[in-house]
């Protein structure tokens, strides 16, 4: 018996194998959001431009927070549906998109060549991601005039349905 | 038909059944009678799995509803080709599939290897059947498409969409499961090696051997994965470390790792424990990637939806792996290396080292396809690990992969002098600045692409030096060129062909850079008339058309490709709506030359006639494609016998049959 390939294969078999059977029975996809009802995670960040941006100073408008990444497939369907809203919505609301585990370079080509909507602010430590609980681009807070989360989603999303939320909140 | 196929999956469930303890027997008391009836059993669970695939197809062909699984897939709409190979393009089916491959994997080892081996073929066999036990048992119970249904429904909802939209899909499956579960074959040889206590030179040729063509068709599989992902899903890449993409390339990497690992033991007798522990590890990876991608624990595009199945996956997962580690601990003493004359050098080394990374690059991306699993565990959090995290972490040891293919072989085997060291590393440096020159003038002055460029351009000469060295030392002795070419193929095909699989991997690796480092795009809404730029490529929207085919509406625009004034070609990228499902479906239209391809994909057409175009131009796509195919190609010719081998061993099969 030779103890020390014991020793080690326990050392990854046990732990593996009690990660697995304890993810059971969890969609990873249903992910219930802590904040829903809850105050936003105030932020203050800057956009590509170098302009700081806080969120508190955004109260009295519904706001869309949007993270995303060029690497992100669904991100890059959703794209045009969030163009869409944020000009049918110009004035009235506002959107955010925060850059998730991404490069500024590859963002900044990545809306030159498709063109932006909103805002978009760069989160260097992931800070902003951290505090919204981001599990995976993308995903969308929806805030009420008030600061308030009201509804988050993840996956990409379609223009009647953002515009659906957001003429809720209006 | 329900019935027949319940019993002809019964039928394997009971040859396992009783099969696996008879083999196991067989091999403990070396049983030559026992050894007969394994053999018989294993070819009766090989028929058993054929009949209940072909009861199946019957069940498809004739849309007999009554059957559950051609009720879940099943639809009068749809194709006759696609009817047939909606087999594998739901759960149910794709285990019943399996059991097939299983199956017809035994039968061709039982077959393959009539003569010699009896000391490791009954424990070969045994773990084979034990594994069929598995699969028969998922297939009779939890996954079984053979369910009666009643009432009998008209119709059915058709298979998945996405099987139906490119002939790829229908292709890329079989080849990943053929290299998924032929990684049974030499984890089943390398138990019988533990069971045995012995691993010799006689027992390692056929393992290295049944190894070779597993990888071989996992290669295949996850390039068709890549290509099809890139011709269908229209975003424009071919791999994004989705946890099922990571599932494949996981065994891959092993898979590779216990080849060289089998070739240095072949040459110096070393390394014995590491081939079989990377031959396990291999399988135990291919079941992990297949529970991983079955049981819905991981977010990915491609997995199955939850189902019943998971936790009987987690528990023959459970059971390998402790089995193997036991097993490990309990045999691997027996398997002592010849010892090696002199220490770890030149060859040996770079073999070694070669290893190393591949492990390394295997454990990386385990870790990051299962740490959103552990993070949920351990403090409840959902995370994600995205791609910067696996492209971060690999491509240093790409870059390393690439130097170890130009150092390796360029090493002779054995103690070296440092001045044949010297000789051997210095000669091919100009092909390597040559190579890194050549980067920066056709790409640009990157320091990766660079990198890329000069590591890729030594490999290469290594690898046109050392794979043409036969064939060169033959014309010298007097024969023509392309006479000496044939006789070296014929004579080295395993030399020929593993430095071919080194071509390929390089020029894989190469056309890899190349296309992720430069991409240009474009893109805009355009009305009939009007046009879009890329690159030097004038791209003319003509109109967009609409066609109503019996189980989709396609949705397609026209667009000339014109450069310098010249038209090149139309494409129609198109947009697909299936009348089963609720989300369109993107096929984009790419025009491949040897330089770059242009992919064009169509977002939508809007009520006035405009249409959303998006263009990309890649360069070297095509490449990596011929790249992985030339590595098949050597794969193929490392799995033939040399002609001299071939003729002595005839010619001692007939004089043992000489009385």
């Amino acid at each position: 018996m030779n103890r020390r390939v014991l020793l080690v294969g326990s050392l990854i078999v046990v732990p593996l194998l009690v990660f697995l059977a304890l993810s059971f029975g969890k969609d990873p996809r249903a992910i219930e959001s802590p904040l829903i009802d809850a105050p936003a995670p105030g932020f203050a960040l800057f956009d590509l431009d170098g302009q700081p941006v806080d969120l508190a100073e955004l109260r009295g408008q519904p706001v869309m927070i949007n993270f995303w990444a060029t690497w992100c497939q669904p991100c890059i369907v959703e794209h045009p549906a969030l163009q869409a809203a944020a000009r049918r919505y110009e004035g009235r609301a506002h959107f955010i998109g925060i850059v998730y585990q991404d490069d500024a370079a590859l963002i900044r080509s990545f809306i030159a060549s498709r063109g932006g909507w909103g805002r978009t602010l760069l989160d260097p430590d992931g800070e902003t991601a951290i505090a919204f609980g981001v599990y995976g681009a993308p995903e969308t807070f929806f805030i009420d005039a008030d600061g308030t989360v009201v509804r988050k989603v993840t996956g990409a999303m379609g223009i009647d349905f953002v515009s659906g939320i957001i003429e809720g909140l209006l | 038909m329900a019935t027949l196929g319940q019993l002809c999956v019964l039928a394997g469930l009971l040859i396992c059944a009783v099969g696996t303890p008879i083999a196991f027997a067989a091999g403990a008391s070396r049983s030559a009678r026992g050894l007969v009836w394994s053999r018989r059993l294993a070819l009766a669970f090989a028929g058993a799995m054929l009949a209940a695939n072909l009861v199946m197809e019957y069940a498809l062909i004739t849309h007999d509803f009554s059957v559950s699984y051609v009720a879940q897939v099943g639809s009068l709409a749809t194709p006759w080709h696609i009817t047939v190979v909606s087999l594998w393009s739901s759960l149910e089916g794709s285990i019943l599939f399996w059991g097939l491959v299983l199956g017809g994997f035994t039968a061709a080892l039982v077959l393959l290897q009539r003569r010699g081996h009896e000391d490791y073929l009954a424990y070969t066999i045994g773990t084979l059947l034990a594994t069929g036990l598995f699969f028969s048992f998922l297939i009779a119970g939890p996954a079984n498409p053979f369910q009666a249904i009643s009432p009998v429904p008209t119709d059915g909802p058709g298979p998945n969409p996405l099987l139906q939209n490119h002939i790829l899909m229908i292709i890329h499956p079989p080849m990943l499961y053929l290299g998924y579960v032929g990684m049974s074959v030499p984890f089943a040889m390398a138990v019988a090696a533990l069971l045995r206590g012995q691993l010799g030179a006689t027992w390692l040729k056929p393992l290295r051997n049944w190894l070779m063509v597993p990888i071989g068709f996992l290669t295949l599989g996850i390039m068709l994965g890549g290509w099809w992902s890139y011709e269908v899903l229209g975003w424009g890449g071919y791999w994004a470390w989705d946890p099922v993409e990571n599932a494949s390339f996981l065994p891959w990497l092993t898979g590779i790792a216990a080849l060289h690992s089998a070739v240095v033991q072949q040459r110096r007798g070393t390394l014995k424990a590491w081939t079989v522990i990377l031959i396990m590890v291999t399988f135990l990876l291919t079941i992990l990637g297949t529970f991983l991608t079955r049981s819905g624990v991981v977010n990915s595009v491609h997995s199955f939806t939850q189902s019943p199945i998971g936790p009987l996956f987690l528990s023959f997962l459970g059971i390998t792996l402790i089995g193997v580690v036991v097993l490990l601990a309990m045999r691997i003493d027996t398997l002592v290396s010849e010892p090696a004359e002199d220490a770890i050098v030149a060859r040996e080394g770079a073999f070694l080292i070669n290893n190393l990374l591949l492990v390394t690059l295997t454990f990386t991306v385990l870790i990051g396809t299962l740490f959103p699993i552990i993070a949920e565990a351990v403090r409840g959090v959902k995370v994600s690990v995205g791609e910067p995290y696996f492209n971060r972490m690999a491509v240093p040891v790409f870059f390393g992969l690439l130097l170890m293919m130009g150092i390796g072989p360029a090493l002779p085997w054995g103690r070296a002098s440092r001045e044949e060291l010297r000789r051997a590393l210095l000669r091919p440096l100009p092909a390597a600045l040559a190579g890194g020159v050549l980067a920066a003038f056709v790409f640009s002055f990157d320091w990766q692409i660079l990198l890329t460029g000069a590591l890729a351009g030594y490999a290469l000469w290594v690898t046109l030096d050392q794979g043409i060295r036969p064939a060169r030392a033959r014309a010298r002795g007097g024969e023509s060129v392309p006479r000496a070419l044939g006789s070296s193929l014929t004579r080295s095909p395993r030399r020929t062909g593993a430095y071919l699989v080194h071509l390929g991997v390089i020029v894989t690796f190469a056309a890899i850079a190349a296309s992720s480092a430069f991409q240009t795009a474009s893109e805009g809404t355009l009305a009939p008339g009007e046009e879009l730029l890329v690159g030097d490529y004038r791209l003319v929207f003509e109109g967009a058309e609409h066609e109503r085919q019996p189980h989709r509406e396609v949705e397609k625009a026209v667009v000339r490709v014109e450069r310098g004034g010249r038209q090149l070609a139309i494409l129609e990228p198109s947009l697909n709506q299936y009348d089963t499902q609720r989300e369109p479906i993107m096929t984009p239209a790419v025009r491949t030359s040897l330089g770059h391809d242009l992919y064009l994909t169509l977002g939508g057409v809007g009520d006035d006639g405009r249409a959303g175009l998006r263009a990309i131009l890649t360069p070297a796509v095509v490449w990596i494609w011929i790249g992985v195919l030339v590595m098949v190609a050597g794969t193929a010719l490392c799995l033939i016998e040399p002609r001299t081998a071939r003729s002595r061993a005839a010619a001692t099969a007939a004089e043992a049959a000489t009385p």
